[in-house]
């Protein structure tokens, strides 16, 4: 199999699988080396895109090894980098789903200008997300909180679990009075 | 006319014992009819039994079923370690691998790496033959795919046996057979210290079945016997998994498992009936 890559620009690179039918955990190895490597490249805020137009269909073996290792190990080893997903099949999609699901996490797919989770989520992470995903400016959980109308520590909560799931970035930014907060966004 | 299935070979394994039969000798002489489940099942007894160096005799008389092992691609998979009683004939060479569009011959599952083309044909089988769509059709190499891998990630010295075949009966069906000689579920999950206090083979084999349950201490792994009962469950198939001296039976057009003692065989054997979706 020959995966090809493309770098759209400094903030995104394109892994595009070749398909259509991808098989087994050693297969799932070889690629997901492929992606470590372009991860290692990347800088806080850029965003692996994996293209999956050329795939019909992965057993769950492959997807476990490949989208459930990587997610579960992005936000400690590749801290503020991101993993998207897009061009999924609606099979793909159930089955990406449901593999993550069973290993609950969630992954981020791009259909068009929009984003969506896919996987384990939870009603509360994905008002979250989305209000994150409409935000055209990083947010303070401060912020956030009097959007959603929620507690600062609920609010927090959320979002630390986004973080830990390498769904939102994190970094620090400073108030309009002048104080160090953390403010949160999706992608860059 | 008595059949050689997944359940038949159960009761045969236990009134015969043919593993103690000098030389190892398994009867078919009474049998007319072969199911894929049966022929795996007998390759993975015969390689088990060539494992400790014997070469067992399979007693076989109907001209038929002689016809159909060889056919089945049974008599090719099982002649370095087993013997046909009678001899086969020299007509061996008139059936050719993947001539027949109903039938996957038995064959030895040794690596991730020949499982591509094997499960292309998955695919193509249940499209042609039983109006399945694709995404049906993908269902079932998933399944398949993940019961294979099972065969060679958790055995280091036997290999696994798939074979697949289609019946145009009313209503049609089809069966897939997969089996191994390895060291079975119960030797297998007991290598993960987590699973240590399991002792006989129905509790490994309910365990097994459950998302995420495995040798490995590793969250992504154990996904094989859990999907192949969900995509079974999704089209309304019937599963049997068996592994030791235990088996359960699904059927999953009411979703219910029932679990049996039998005769102790090493190693895991997957039987998996599916209806065809010609109503649909």
């Amino acid at each position: 199999m020959h995966n090809s890559l493309d770098t759209v620009n400094i903030m995104e690179k394109r892994l595009k699988l070749q398909g259509p039918h991808l098989w087994t955990r050693e297969e799932a190895k070889k690629i997901r080396a492929e992606v470590t490597s372009i991860l290692d490249s990347l800088t806080v805020g850029d965003t692996l895109v994996v293209d999956l137009s050329k795939v019909k269909v992965f057993d769950y073996s492959f997807a476990n090894e490949l989208f459930g290792k990587t997610m579960l190990s992005l936000s400690h080893e590749h801290p503020g980098r991101f993993m998207i997903v897009e061009n999924l099949t609606e099979y793909t999609r159930e089955n990406l789903g449901k593999a993550l699901e069973g290993l609950n996490l969630a992954m981020i797919e791009r259909e068009g200008s929009k984003l969506r989770l896919i996987g384990k989520v939870h009603p509360a992470d994905k008002e979250t997300f989305d209000a994150l995903a409409h935000s055209t400016e990083p947010v303070s959980a401060g912020a956030l909180s009097k959007e959603l109308g929620l507690n600062l520590t609920a609010m927090n909560e959320r979002l630390s679990k986004l973080t830990t799931l390498g769904l939102i970035r994190r970094d620090k930014g400073s108030s309009a009075a002048g104080r160090e907060q953390y403010e949160y966004r999706v992608l860059r | 006319m008595k059949k050689l299935d997944s359940n038949t070979f159960d009761e045969l394994l236990q009134e015969q014992e043919p593993s103690l039969r000098k030389p190892p000798s398994f009867d078919l002489r009474e049998i007319g009819f072969v199911s894929p489940a049966g022929l795996v099942q007998l390759a993975a007894w015969s390689y088990q039994i060539a494992r400790r160096k014997h070469r067992p005799r399979i007693l076989v008389d109907d001209p038929s079923v002689r016809s159909y092992l060889v056919r089945a691609g049974f008599a090719s998979a099982v002649g370095p370690v087993a013997d046909i009683v009678p001899a086969l004939n020299g007509d061996w060479g008139r059936y050719f691998r993947g001539s027949n569009p109903m039938l996957i011959e038995v064959t030895r599952i040794e690596s991730a790496s020949m499982l591509s083309d094997l499960l292309d044909r998955i695919i193509l089988v249940p499209r042609q033959n039983l109006k399945y769509r694709e995404t049906d059709a993908y269902d079932i190499a998933i399944a398949v795919s993940e019961v294979t891998q099972n065969t060679f990630d958790h055995n280091s010295s036997s290999y696994g046996f798939l074979s697949m075949q289609v019946y145009k009966s009313n209503p049609p069906f089809l069966e897939i057979g997969i089996a191994d000689y390895g060291d079975g579920l119960l030797s297998t999950l007991r290598r993960n210290p987590k699973y240590k206090e399991i002792d006989d083979d129905k509790d490994a084999i309910a365990h097994c079945i459950r998302l995420g349950t495995s040798e490995h201490d590793d969250l992504t792994r154990g996904t094989g016997l859990h999907h192949l009962l969900e995509i079974t469950y999704k089209h309304e198939g019937l599963v049997q998994i068996r592994s030791g001296n235990a088996k359960v039976r699904y059927r999953m057009d009411k979703r219910q498992g029932w679990f049996f003692s039998v005769a102790t065989m090493g190693g895991v054997q997957i039987a998996l009936n599916l209806p065809s979706k010609v109503s649909d």
